[in-house]
């Protein structure tokens, strides 16, 4: 994901900001990390370059 | 990794995302020419699938576009299009007022419970039993992302009620216009351009 994209994205649960914690990253984007919300703490991956913002719930059930 | 061993993983990863990913079909084709022609500033794509439509707008248009999907193989299907990919519920995790166009694409054909088949392809076609299960929380939420002067494009099947779309439409509180609208056998499809009353 690029940086830009902290510019719309917010936590599902309660909307708050996302606090992005960057693990790797190219010139271009995040490539893995972490955004955890600033609110109510959950944290959410970014693995291949791509967030999943899924409520923790909804994760469970899709990774499966 | 050598560069051979690369190319077949990422052959083989591929092919096994398409065969859980939507591919784009004549309702693709007429959401991304709506969207071609109505979309603007920043552009989020609700159910990108394998990200063909937001691939397109961002090409022709040169906007930004992020495509969601509840389906971890299709955002990554649309990020090898160049589409930033995000896996996501609706419109759930994104701001207030960060969008000036949302396109959604959603499945909704008519599914008997009973005939439901719980995988990532029925995800992408089933609409639940009146084929308005996501078209539902879309239309109550969407608002809410969109900015001020903003436009929604929804794409609607007769299968799954044209009529009793619009109503939620109403319900929501846009105003409605149909941008392209084409017959096939089974069904017509429209897309709507939907706007804050």
């Amino acid at each position: 994901m690029k940086e830009s994209l902290m510019d719309v994205v917010c936590c599902p649960l309660d909307k708050a900001d996302l606090e992005l914690d960057a693990d790797d990253r190219d010139e271009e984007e995040i490539l893995a990390g972490t955004l955890t919300c600033t609110e109510c703490g959950e944290a959410y991956p970014i693995e291949d370059g791509i967030p999943n913002l899924l409520p923790p719930d909804m994760r469970e059930e899709a990774s499966a | 990794m050598t560069g051979a061993d690369t190319a077949a993983d990422l052959a083989a990863r591929r092919g096994a995302d398409d065969a859980v990913v939507y591919q784009p079909a004549e309702d693709s084709g007429l959401l991304a020419e709506a969207a071609v022609e109505v979309a603007r500033g920043r552009v989020l794509e609700v159910g990108t699938g394998s990200g063909w439509v937001a691939a397109k707008v961002a090409a022709e248009r040169d906007l930004d576009v992020v495509g969601s999907d509840l389906n971890p193989h299709a955002a990554r299907a649309a990020r090898e299009r160049g589409v930033e990919g995000v896996v996501a519920d609706l419109c759930a995790p994104f701001r207030e007022n960060a969008f000036d166009a949302v396109c959604f694409n959603p499945p909704y054909l008519p599914t008997d419970p009973d005939n439901e088949w719980d995988d990532w392809m029925e995800h992408a076609l089933s609409g639940g039993e009146s084929g308005r299960e996501l078209i539902e929380p879309f239309l109550a939420d969407v608002g809410r992302v969109l900015a001020p002067g903003g436009v929604v494009l929804l794409l609607v099947s007769s299968l799954t009620g044209y009529d009793e779309v619009l109503a939620l439409v109403d319900e929501a509180g846009f105003d409605h216009e149909a941008v392209v609208e084409e017959s096939f056998p089974f069904e017509t499809l429209t897309v709507l351009a939907l706007r804050r009353a």
